[in-house]
């Protein structure tokens, strides 16, 4: 038996264990005490994350579609119709995107942004993930003038006062949750905002109920009441503008209570943050986030080494994307698409100029690009579209999957390239601790399928800007010089055992403090908020949805209610004399949708929640930004 | 050849330096498995290729030996279809194994899925990898940090479930063999087995005293907690109150030693699919979910007191005649949250969930 020691590819926490295999072949998943982010613990999905490319319906030879069919063909003749195809679209001057993958590694990731803006001159680059978390990001940049920040889980396990923006911790994060815990049996207090009494508000210290899209008005409280606590001595000795202006914005809040006791609590030595993408208008979600890492700010516990803020990202490498610039806008290392240094740095090592201005998102990008490169992943999985997002796929005059699942993108892709999973495979990921960590190889892909990172250097050769990598590590080294934060890294992953390194953001040098917007208007007339519960759905990723122990878990749900369902709360229920499975009928200003309801006792009154995967069922009543004012009636 | 008595008292002593002559022969008849010097500092049980990569000074192996007896995946049963015909083959893997210096707790936790097995209806792939399996256990003169293995008497010293009962007694082991699989690995070795003197017997005796005043009193009181969980005592609002604790990872079926629940899927298709037995979680919210969408433990606090009913209940301590736990401590190394076996056994025995 093999006991390879590799990093968990399904959430950002990014805990490392042992894959087991015998003759070749996946068998198991070992947890290990040694590793710096698991310490022996490892969640549902990590113990059975060998199931996935074990079991998962595997891509195995490359493809070609041909009278509407997908055939079989040679790797050549697969990667020769591929640069005649999109050189054919190059040269009549139609747009190209590219979309990689927080399911892929840095390695992957970052040589489809060279193929991208050296290889096809393209500034379409993206990842459809971004689209939920970049306003988190941008929030805490806006603040911070960086989004690179972060915390570790030690921090939260050693931390005295710990804020968490309810998502349901315990599902999405169960490692950092596992961390709160800790936090919580040493002493700690929680204090949560939500709008359910889930497993974290239940063990909290003091939970804030708050209506969906209106996070903004208790981070709010929270801010006016921790200025008029005032800071701690010895804290906050980085320059801060707009706190004038935020206690003029503030003045009216109300603040409760508990607010006043929660800021009470933030005068503590450590503090932690925790703040997930949330669902609804963009802009919002910017302003909330840049008011909770103000909150951050102004407590003092920004500038402290093991204080501070820790965006939960969903998928194992969304903070890996982020770094090696898979955005429209970013070049590798976050610097601005037309900042000319950093334009400087990566001409020289991709030895091609870069494309100028901004690309479009995933989001546009589908809408209005011709040819598509989309690498290890499923667009209407992820993007709040969902399911209408296939028709902007089938529109694509060109567009090459590389995958190593058969995911729905298959089945519109022109040619398919089979690539490695991450249990075949050598790269890293960066988890949302800022830790670059080993992804190691248990076993060969299946049948023809390569590894991801050699098929997009080939594709990079073939458009003119290939180098002479020969293995995953070369390529790592090309990052490290590409993303100076990443050259540190470079010697802790070469050195064998986990090969996990923590990197550093870069050095604050002044703060932007910002409140919340204030929430929406009292709809009128409508009585009930509707809103999406989470903003990934694990239930349709490939490496849980192919894993016989984890699809049971997560898919249950959608083959009970394959319409889907909204979940309310039971004395709501009891008023509007339904029950358990019977229909309502919603009602918006955009449209109407009639759901069964699921009962739940936890749950605020008159709020509705369905859960991300649900939303296409959802999409006659739900506005675009996805919180939306309804009125329910029995149907 | 020993009479069967004499063989449940066959008892040898081996010279350290001989240890490795032992190892090769016992390499030239199967596959050896021990605890060795894994990636990243963990001690692993592995497949050795040489008698040096055994460890014999060692904190007990994360992860247990159950693998090689139950692995996670299980290939079970082969499916072609030909033409019209369907045919089912069972597969059983009949490579001879050696679990060497298991720790007591978790040579009878391997008796316990023994028997478990070997009940009636007999699982035959089970049994045919156990056929095969010798169990060698190393005596703990020294406990380990988490284990409790005095609790569910599987330790610090063998306790059933070894063929060969190893104990270090400083220049040379005691090797006792209980039987004939044990005596069998024994054999063949000559000259490297000398009898055992009365007073090499009695070092052992007195080594196993001094290593369970080791526990002094902290131990984790199984008998009142088994009497409330098997009479029901347990109020409710304890259960529900300790599941806010648990994250439902699944990790403590998993890494316990004598958990076997499972579930069963076929992979493969065009004709020839393979049905696997996979370890499955009764903490799993879906792990009793009927077709119909009823799921007679719908609540997490339903689930865990299933668990530890399964357990710790007397009505399950009659019919297995031990204790759902061998003390290994395992749990509590795992638990993404705080509800590991002598946490809970101590909240129930408290009827009291720790304050926070």
């Amino acid at each position: 038996m093999l006991n390879i020691p590799t990093t968990c590819p399904c959430c950002a926490c990014g805990c490392g264990f042992f894959l087991l295999a015998r003759d070749g072949e996946l068998v198991g998943v070992a947890p290990s005490r040694t590793h710096p982010v698991a310490a022996g613990k490892i969640c549902s999905r990590g113990w059975s994350a060998h199931e996935g490319p074990l079991w998962g319906q595997r891509l195995v030879r490359p493809l070609l579609r041909r009278d509407g069919k997908l055939e079989a063909v040679s790797w050549d003749a697969a990667l020769d119709h591929i640069a005649g195809r999109l050189q054919d679209l190059i040269q009549a001057g139609k747009p190209i995107g590219v979309l990689g993958s927080p399911r892929a590694t840095n390695e992957e990731n970052y040589l489809a942004v060279r193929l991208a803006r050296a290889g096809l001159g393209t500034n379409h680059l993206d990842f459809c993930y971004h689209s939920l978390c970049r306003p988190l990001l941008a929030g805490i940049e806006d603040v911070t003038g960086d989004s690179s920040h972060s915390i570790g889980l030690a921090d939260i396990e050693s931390s005295n006062t710990i804020v968490l923006v309810e998502g349901d911790l315990a599902k999405t994060h169960a490692r950092a949750a596992s961390s709160v815990l800790k936090a919580l049996a040493s002493g700690a207090r929680l204090i949560v905002i939500g709008c359910a009494r889930t497993q974290m508000a239940r063990v909290a210290s003091c939970f804030l109920p708050t209506v969906p899209g209106r996070e903004g008005d208790t981070i709010n409280g929270l801010l006016a009441a921790a200025i008029r606590t005032g800071p701690t001595e010895g804290r906050g000795a980085m320059p801060s503008a707009g706190l004038e202006p935020l206690q003029c914005k503030l003045a009216e809040v109300n603040i409760t209570e508990e607010m006043r006791v929660a800021a009470e609590w933030l005068t503590a030595d450590r503090a932690v943050f925790l703040m997930g993408p949330g669902g609804g208008d963009a802009g919002r979600l910017r302003q909330d986030a840049a008011a909770m890492t103000s909150l951050a700010v102004i407590t003092g516990h920004l500038e402290k080494p093991d204080s501070g803020l820790l965006p939960l990202l969903a998928r194992s490498n969304v903070r890996g994307a982020c770094d090696v610039g898979l955005a429209p806008d970013r070049l590798p290392g976050y610097s601005h698409i037309d900042d000319p240094e950093a334009r400087r740095r990566v001409e020289r090592i991709w030895r091609k100029a870069v494309p100028i201005g901004s690309g479009l998102d995933a989001e546009a990008m589908l809408e209005s690009v011709s040819g598509l490169i989309l690498l290890a992943d499923d667009p209407e999985a992820v993007l709040p579209a969902g399911r209408r997002v296939r028709a902007a796929m089938e529109r694509l005059d060109f567009l090459v999957v590389l995958d190593a699942f058969a995911t729905a993108a298959v089945e519109t892709a022109h040619t398919v390239l089979p690539i490695a999973s991450y249990a075949e495979t050598e790269g890293t990921f960066t988890n949302f601790e800022n830790r670059v960590q080993k992804v190691r190889p248990a076993t060969a892909p299946p049948g023809e399928a390569r590894d991801g990172w050699r098929v997009l250097a080939d594709l990079c050769t073939r458009f003119g800007t290939g180098s002479a990598w020969s293995s995953a590590n070369d390529v790592f080294h090309e990052i490290a010089e590409a993303v100076p934060r990443y050259e540190p890294a470079e010697r802790g992953l070469s050195a064998g055992g986990w090969g996990s390194s923590l990197i550093g953001a870069p050095a604050w040098t002044r703060f932007a403090l910002q409140g919340a917007a204030a929430g929406p208007a009292e709809a009128d007339g409508h009585a009930y908020v509707l809103a999406l519960d989470g903003t990934f759905d694990w239930g349709s990723d490939p490496l849980v949805a192919s894993s016989p122990t984890l699809r049971r878990e997560y898919q249950s749900e959608r083959k009970l209610f394959p319409g889907g369902f909204v979940e309310m709360n039971s004395e709501d229920a009891d008023a509007l004399g339904v029950r358990e499975g019977w229909r309502v009928k919603l009602n918006s200003t955009h449209g109407e949708a009639v759901v069964p309801i699921r009962q739940r006792k936890d749950l605020l009154r008159g709020v509705l929640l369905a859960p991300y995967a649900f939303r296409d069922c959802l999409s006659g009543v739900l506005c675009e930004h996805g919180v939306t004012a309804v009125n329910v009636e029995r149907a | 050849m020993l009479s069967e008595l004499e063989m449940e008292r066959a008892v040898f002593t081996l010279r350290k330096r001989d240890v490795t002559e032992w190892l090769a022969r016992l390499l030239g008849q199967g596959e050896v498995i021990a605890p060795t010097s894994g990636p990243c500092g963990e001690v692993i049980f592995s497949k050795i290729d040489s008698p040096e990569q055994v460890l014999w000074d060692f904190e007990n192996p994360l992860s247990p030996p159950k693998q090689f007896v139950l692995p996670q995946t299980d290939p079970i049963v082969r499916i072609e279809c030909k033409g019209k015909g369907t045919q089912v083959a069972p597969i059983h893997d009949n490579r001879r194994r050696f679990l060497f210096n298991v720790r007591p707790c978790d040579a009878k936790a391997i008796a316990f899925l023994t028997r478990m097995h070997e009940t009636e209806p007999a699982d035959a792939s089970y049994l045919s990898r156990a056929a095969e399996t010798t169990v060698i256990s190393l005596d703990c003169n020294a406990p380990c940090t988490l284990g409790f293995c005095v609790c569910s008497d599987s330790g610090p010293f063998a306790s059933g479930g070894s063929d060969i009962e190893l104990t270090d007694l400083g220049e040379k082991y005691l090797v006792a063999a209980s039987c004939a699989k044990g005596e069998a690995a024994l054999s063949g070795m000559d000259g490297l087995f000398l009898p055992a003197t009365d007073e090499e017997v009695a070092q052992r005796d007195d080594l196993e005293s001094e290593a369970k005043r080791h526990f002094g009193d902290e131990t984790c009181h199984f008998g009142s907690a088994m009497r409330r969980i098997s009479t029901g005592r347990v109020d409710d609002a304890l259960w529900e109150q300790m599941s806010d604790w648990c994250l439902a990872c699944g990790g403590c079926n998993f890494i316990c030693p004598t958990c076997y629940c499972f579930s069963v899927g076929d992979r493969g298709g065009d004709g020839t699919w393979t049905r696997c037995r996979t370890w499955d979680s009764c903490q799993y919210a879906a792990f009793t979910l009927e077709a119909t969408g009823h799921n007679p433990r719908a609540q997490r606090r339903d689930r865990m007191k299933r668990r530890f009913f399964h357990k710790v209940s007397a009505q399950y301590f009659v019919r297995d005649g031990m204790a759902g736990c061998v003390g290994c401590g395992r749990c509590i190394s795992v638990c993404l949250g705080a509800t590991d076996m002598p946490a809970v056994v101590a909240a129930i025995r408290k009827r009291a969930w720790h304050e926070h």
